[in-house]
């Protein structure tokens, strides 16, 4: 019975709960003594910058104060040059890799047979981004069993080892030798393979990448009917190689330049040396070269670090996927980055009526071409404005809509217990969310979602009287609209402003959205991207190079470069580029 | 962010928030008003004005919300009179007991009775065009008879091709276009033609027909004799003197003519053609010529304006001598009487029979104008203004009181270009006692 007691009185009574330990992840000691020393000593300097300011510069130096102190903490002595004893250089490898904390990083140790002599060496790389088969090949086999071979050359004896390795033992195409460790072990980091030998003060770091990686797909996102169907992938020599293939010119320039301190992500920076103006490449360099960060994946990215401006809906900066249009627009004098790692590349400057043309363009016939731009345009000023004039006209602008129309926009708003606004509002947004949705969702689901989002928003929200079946149909072609712009970062910038327009329309009808457009272009006329002002060149305008901006002239009459890009070579072709059309006897033949 | 971008980001919030500061000021849902579609004026007491609106509902004309309804379901419009002293003080009246806000924007027709047209409305005009809402382009209307004559025409106004009846008002008043029985007589023409120095305005004739079963039709109204006819032609009616019966009880032909602002007189449907031939706006139209060689049968043309006229004032004695020469074209619809008129050589027979029969009309058409209703409606006055180098010198010439004055002399250049699919009518062929 007393058992019974208990055993109720364990269920319903409070019992204090055992202490659990828990983790927490503490403060580090320096940011307390940090914290206490800024308030006593900065405070009355941060005042002056504004809360908000002071909240972010503070905290971000503070843990660079400590994350470096930290580093000097860990790594007691660097070694800047390689040793000759390959016991100081293993054991400086195995704390620099923290091996064997480390998995994937192997340390091979072998001995070289030269001449009756035994010298130590060892081997060291990344399982999984080295090509196995290129290191047992090429640089095991010749040290281990090729070394004794007897190389017929005379001057053999007058070398030193070093020079010996490099010259006659590694059968590798791309070897690197250097005497700086931070060097070396770049490399390794990049899919290298470093090999140390006893004795000599260098080593050498073999080229042997062989990680996984996509191949050459079809485009994703910048599809074209017409033309080719290459896309980039992910790898930065793939990405040159891609576009060298398609302008096979001298001139085209690949410059390497690395960003990140801790990434060190190679990128590409290419131009035609002797198209693009100087105080280009120069600009772009500098940005490129002037950004302190520690890791950077993406040149999404990038693009965030070098653009002009941030605020901007506007994207200043090109990216695209496809070799060919990155091809074509280096032969206009413009700029590309591409970064290892990101299969898009960035071409820059950039002004409004590059995001207008897609790559497809230049590959159709120039009526065809032209019909594409009008098309694209309209679907443009459709995807901005159709809610915000819709909101202006049932509004505000009666007498501007058709008598019938008005009596049908009447009568399905008639049970519609919102405001136009409102109504607007909803239906972009549960647009908006099926898009957003609709990418996230994992591809099994994705028809499902389609149904829900088309059947429930579609026709169940007009059945409800949620909103009107007109309304339905300006949402959709704005969205359709909104497809059609070339660009994925234009697209989202008209997004964005869509209900910038439907706010201002809502609250002064056209004259709002005159006001928007109003400022809108002056903010574009405004911004520049790499010194070049983006409405060119239409605002400000320019002698030539018209041919291929708002519309496309015929191929054989695009005889100018853009003016604005002052390249060196203005000319792209002669005046008369199509010589056929003039007959022999004209010609003096 | 510098203080380099918080300067525009201020100015913009700051004009944000002085636009917010209007607070959807006028801001009116389209649901929340209703929209008159035609209004009429009649003669109050007193002073006052009896309005009549006739109000058209949307849910009938569109369909409901539920769709596909088609506008089946009962009246799609609804009519109000109200007698007030003015304008807007009667739709403040309407306001009060018509649920939404009135928004007069979609208004169609304004319609005058006789009565109030004949007294004078240039107060009426002069209220429509300041007030910000009535649209300029609205056909204006003048209803024959006597009474309450606008509130019946437009009580009287069922279209049954159209479930809209904006829409029967905006088809019906733009035939004049292949028909030449009407004018465009716009709010605005009108206000510009009332108060211009150089021209006189026109309204629309309308009315209800008179005759309720085929019967009784008859066509002592038609205005065939003064002309001097054996029998009348299609445009020898007016608003509601058209012999017909059917569904369709509104008619719409001929035009009220103006002096100023009182209405002096009639046009009848075939002076409304030449009134519009004069003008310059005769688009095409199927006209109806005697057969100049068989008295019996008529010749049904196409004729068409393809060239403005050339007109000409000139002052001989102090006396206005306008010369008017119209250009018209023509097809041939049919032939009764057979004779070849599709050959070279009877063509012409054909074609001077027309120019004879369109000068004596517009001759007896412009005397007209100048004697019995002294007024302009053709609008010389424009013609003569470009003889005067200043305006005050133009305006001291008073046009409008020497029109009556006027001595005519009117040509028509009339020229027959295709004959229709048939080259030639071919007689029916059989025996004598069938022909008979």
């Amino acid at each position: 019975m007393a058992n019974f007691k208990k055993l109720i009185k364990d269920i319903f009574a409070f019992k204090e709960p055992k202490p659990q330990e828990e983790f927490i992840l503490k403060e580090k000691e320096s940011e307390k003594i940090d914290d206490v020393s800024n308030k006593n000593e900065k405070s009355p300097v941060k005042e002056k910058k504004g809360f908000i300011r002071s909240l972010f510069t503070r905290s971000s130096n503070d843990e660079k104060d400590s994350g470096s102190s930290d580093k000097k903490n860990n790594k007691l002595e660097k070694m800047v040059y390689v040793s000759k004893d390959i016991t100081e250089n293993i054991d400086y490898l195995k704390k620099r890799f923290s091996i064997p904390t480390n998995g994937d990083i192997v340390l091979r140790e072998f001995d070289i047979l030269v001449k009756d002599k035994t010298i130590s060496a060892c081997l060291i790389f990344y399982d999984g981004m080295v090509n196995g088969m290129l290191i047992n090949l090429n640089i095991l086999q010749p040290l281990m069993l090729l070394s004794n071979l007897d190389i017929k050359d005379k001057g053999t004896e007058n070398k030193n080892i070093s020079e010996y390795i490099h010259k006659n033992l590694v059968t590798h195409n791309q070897v690197k030798v250097s005497r700086e460790f931070d060097e070396i072990i770049d490399e390794i980091n990049f899919g290298g393979c470093g090999v140390f030998v006893d004795g000599i003060d260098i080593a050498y770091a073999c080229d042997v990448k062989g990680w996984q990686h996509r191949s050459v797909d079809r485009p994703n996102n910048e599809i074209v009917i017409r033309g080719p169907q290459e896309s980039f992938n992910e790898v930065l020599r793939v990405n040159t190689a891609l576009i060298r293939k398609i302008l096979k010119d001298e001139d085209l320039v690949a410059e390497s330049v690395s960003i990140g301190e801790r990434s060190k992500t190679p990128c590409s920076m290419l131009y035609i040396k002797d198209i693009a103006n100087d105080s280009l490449v120069n600009e772009v360099r500098r940005r490129l070269e002037n950004i302190k960060t520690d890791y950077i994946f993406d040149t999404g990215e990038l693009e965030q670090y070098i653009e002009d401006n941030t605020i901007m809906p506007t994207p200043q900066i090109i990216a695209t996927e496809r070799p060919d249009r990155v091809a074509s627009m280096l032969t206009e004098g413009k700029v590309a980055v591409i970064m290892s790692g990101s299969p898009f590349a960035l071409v820059m400057p950039t002004t409004n009526n590059d995001f207008l043309q897609s790559a497809e363009d230049a590959y159709v016939r120039f009526p065809y071409a032209n019909l594409l731009r009008v098309m694209r345009v309209i679907a443009i000023f459709m995807s901005l404005l159709l809610p915000g004039l819709y909101v202006a006209i049932t509004n505000f602008h009666h007498e501007m809509i058709p008598t019938d129309l008005l009596f049908a926009i009447e009568a399905s708003r008639e049970r519609v217990p919102f405001p136009s606004v409102v109504e607007i509002i909803i239906m972009e947004f549960a647009f908006e969310l099926i898009r957003e949705a609709g990418l996230r969702v994992p591809s099994p689901i994705g028809p499902t979602l389609g149904i829900i989002g088309a059947l429930i928003l579609g026709q169940a929200a007009v059945a409800a009287n949620i909103v009107s079946p007109i309304l339905i149909i300006v949402v959709a072609v704005t969205g359709i609209g909104s497809f059609a712009i070339p660009n994925f970062s234009l697209g989202f910038s008209f997004r964005i402003l869509r209900f910038v327009y439907v706010f201002l329309a809502a609250i002064a009808g056209f004259l709002g959205i005159t006001f928007g457009l109003f400022v809108q272009s002056i903010y574009l006329c405004n911004a520049k991207s790499f010194g070049v002002p983006f409405m060119a060149p239409f605002g400000p305008k320019t002698n030539s190079g018209y041919e291929d901006q708002f519309f496309r002239a015929p191929i054989w009459k695009q005889e100018n470069r853009p003016d604005f890009l002052n390249t060196k070579d203005t000319k792209k072709q002669p005046k008369i580029s199509r010589q056929w059309a003039k007959s022999d006897k004209k010609r003096g033949k | 962010m510098g203080s380099k971008a918080k300067k525009p980001f201020i100015v913009i919030v700051a004009f944000v928030m002085c636009l917010s500061m209007t607070g959807c000021f006028d801001k009116r849902e389209v649901d929340d008003l209703v929209n008159p579609i035609a209004i009429g004026f009649d003669k109050g007491e007193g002073n006052s004005i009896r309005m009549t609106l006739q109000i058209a509902i949307p849910t009938k004309v569109a369909g409901g919300g539920d769709g596909g309804g088609g506008g089946g379901g009962g009246e799609s419009v609804s009519f109000t009179t109200v007698e007030a002293p003015s304008i807007y003080s009667g739709l403040n009246m309407i306001n009060t007991y018509v649920s939404k806000q009135l928004n007069m924007s979609q208004i169609k027709v304004v319609v005058f009775s006789e009565e109030l047209a004949r007294e004078g409305i240039e107060k009426y005009i002069n209220a429509l065009i300041r007030g910000r809402e009535f649209r300029p382009n609205s056909y204006m209307l003048v209803a024959r008879g006597t009474g309450n004559v606008a509130e019946r025409y437009l009580r009287a106004v069922e279209p049954e091709l159209e479930s809209n009846p904006a829409k029967y008002y905006e088809m019906v008043l733009s035939a004049y276009r292949y028909t030449g029985f009407s004018a465009n007589t716009s709010i605005i023409n009108f206000y510009k033609n009332m108060v211009s120095e150089s021209t006189q305005p026109l309204a629309v004739l309308a009315d209800i027909s008179q005759f309720e079963n085929s019967d009784d039709i008859n066509t002592d109204n038609s205005t065939y004799r003064e002309k001097g006819r054996d029998y009348p032609l299609e445009g020898d009616f007016k608003a509601g003197d058209m012999p017909k019966v059917g569904t369709i009880k509104s008619e719409i032909m001929g035009l009220a003519v103006f002096n100023g602002s009182k209405m002096v007189g009639e046009f009848d449907g075939e002076e409304t053609q030449l009134q519009l031939m004069l003008e310059g706006n005769f688009g095409y139209s199927f006209v109806t010529i005697p057969d100049p060689l068989s008295a019996d049968n008529v010749v049904p043309l196409n004729i068409r304006q393809n060239r403005n006229p050339k007109r000409k004032v000139e002052i001989i004695d102090g006396k206005p001598n306008i010369k008017v020469k119209v250009f018209l074209e023509a097809d041939i619809l049919s032939i009764q009487s057979g004779i070849n008129y599709e050959s070279i050589d009877k063509v012409t027979i054909l074609e001077t029979s027309a120019e004879k029969f369109f000068e004596k009309g517009l001759m007896r058409m412009l005397k007209k104008t100048a004697q019995e209703l002294r007024s302009d409606t053709a609008g010389f006055g424009k013609e003569m203004k470009g003889k005067f180098f200043t305006w005050d010198e133009w305006t001291d010439f008073k046009w409008i009181e020497k029109y009556p004055d006027s001595k005519f002399e009117v040509e028509v250049d009339f020229k027959i270009r295709r004959p229709g699919l048939m080259l030639r009518t071919n007689p029916a062929t059989g025996t004598e006692e069938g022909e008979q």
